[in-house]
């Protein structure tokens, strides 16, 4: 059950980080007003994607590894990304099996839900370590991640497909 | 047996990971440990930087190239009337400047403190939801230090936050993090306009249902708190909305300067002595 071969692993480190950077690079597009809070938290995506469908390699040390990445990359306070993705992935991976089973309405509450505390935990902390203040609008992309989680999933499932990694 | 493994691995890994999020939290936070990794750590991404900066480069090449040539002569043209323009009212500006400061001696206020000018270029910008930070290719090196006030020809962008020796970031206006004095300056009124994570829209808080602020009123920054030089164009008010149970009324208002478009901006530094303080030194120092 478990084939974790060199080159699977190692093109599904390559897969993972390709669509970190490919969420890396939606997040920093400029957008018009009013998309601009409903964005969605890409990166947040990709990792409980890859959390959900690969459990046994995508944990949290990989959400800190992108975090900390992502921290270095946007200038920020190191640790928040960090430890939020790193909660995420465990999260999705303890859960995975249920959520699997879902149906996709209910796989988007829930993910929605994962999410959520994700953006509460990061906007906590950076609130202590940098002065960072949760506001109304921090909440809206929330609406455009659990909208957006569907077809990302879709995507994120071709792109699986084609570099067939189970 | 392989399922408990798993989860007991799951388990001590992110127990492993809280930690050390948490000591890098507590490190970055307070102290300069991670400043070095840092440092090494973006110069190793920047590729990665390079690469996501890509499209919107692609998308600003075609703009500009297909900009014709007459636009460009319409251009040139417009910026040498502007230039002589300027020239003449800084002529003007001259003299009125002498004429201020032989008033405020005869009124024996004290000199409006001047300000030095540095010129600086825009490396980086990184503008996403929840942080505005902007790099600029002066760093300590130039005298750069943290707080420093920084405009762009129309008005105040942001300030220095973190300085390293060739660069420095500056918050802009708009980072949901900032806060900045401000002064109506139909009527005096001062407030203070707080960045909102969208770089069109600020937000005036707490004025009262009673406050005289309309569509349309020009914002200055106000110079309290020390932060900021007084009398620089912040904002365009945009909107204001009263809603008779709340207590505060809606004000929403519009960056002036070109947050978004500015290549160039002008750091303003406060450490030029005034002619009254050096005379006040002159007399510390007793050889008047």
């Amino acid at each position: 059950m478990p084939s974790s071969n060199n080159s699977s692993s190692g093109s599904l480190a390559f897969v993972v980080f390709v669509s970190a950077f490919v969420a890396l690079v939606l997040t920093m597009v400029q957008l018009p007003g009013w998309l601009f809070y409903f964005w969605p938290d890409w990166i947040a995506i990709v990792v409980a994607y890859w959390a959900l469908v690969a459990p046994k390699r995508v944990g949290p040390f990989v959400g800190f590894i992108i975090g900390t990445l992502l921290e270095v990359l946007f200038v920020r306070k190191f640790g928040v990304m960090g430890f939020g993705l790193a909660t995420l992935a465990f999260i999705v991976n303890s859960t995975n099996q249920q959520l699997r089973a879902l149906f996709i309405w209910q796989q988007m509450v829930s993910i929605g839900l994962f999410i959520g505390f994700f953006k509460l935990l990061t906007g906590w902390l950076a609130g202590m370590v940098a002065g960072f203040t949760i506001t109304t609008e921090y909440w809206y992309s929330l609406l455009g991640t659990v909208v957006i989680w569907p077809f990302a999933f879709i995507l994120l499932e071709e792109l699986r497909r084609a570099v067939r990694i189970r | 047996m392989a399922h408990a493994f798993r989860k007991n691995s799951g388990w001590s890994q992110y127990a492993a990971v809280l930690v050390i999020s948490v000591a890098m939290m507590l490190a970055d936070s307070r102290t300069s440990w991670l400043d070095r990794p840092r440092n090494v750590l973006s110069v190793m991404l920047s590729p990665i930087q390079w690469l996501a900066s890509v499209p919107s480069t692609i998308g600003r090449y075609f703009t500009s190239t297909l900009t014709a040539e007459p636009d460009l002569q319409i251009a040139y043209d417009n910026l040498r009337n502007e230039y002589f323009k300027l020239k003449s009212e800084s002529l003007l500006l001259r003299t009125l400047e002498k004429e201020n400061q032989d008033l405020r001696a005869l009124l024996t206020a004290s000199d409006r403190l001047k300000e030095k000018i540095t010129l600086a270029e825009l490396m980086d910008v990184n503008l996403d939801r929840d942080n505005h930070r902007v790099s600029v290719g002066r760093g300590i090196r130039d005298g750069v230090y943290v707080g420093q006030a920084v405009i762009d020809d129309q008005g105040v962008i942001g300030q220095v936050t973190e300085v390293m020796p060739l660069s420095s970031i500056i918050v802009l206006i708009t980072d949901p993090g900032h806060a900045l004095p401000v002064q109506i300056e139909r009527n005096g009124l001062r407030t203070v306009v707080h960045g909102t994570g969208s770089v069109s829209l600020l937000k005036v808080l707490f004025l009262n249902q009673n406050s005289d602020i309309l569509r349309g009123d020009v914002l200055t920054s106000s110079g309290m708190g020390g932060r900021f030089p007084n009398g620089y164009p912040v904002a365009v008010v945009t909107g204001v909305k009263v809603i008779e149970d709340e207590a505060f009324i809606r004000v929403t208002a519009e960056p002036i300067a070109k947050l978004d478009r500015s290549n160039h901006v002008l750091l303003l530094s406060r450490h030029v002595q005034t002619q009254g303080e050096k005379r006040v030194e002159q007399l510390i120092l007793g050889d008047d």
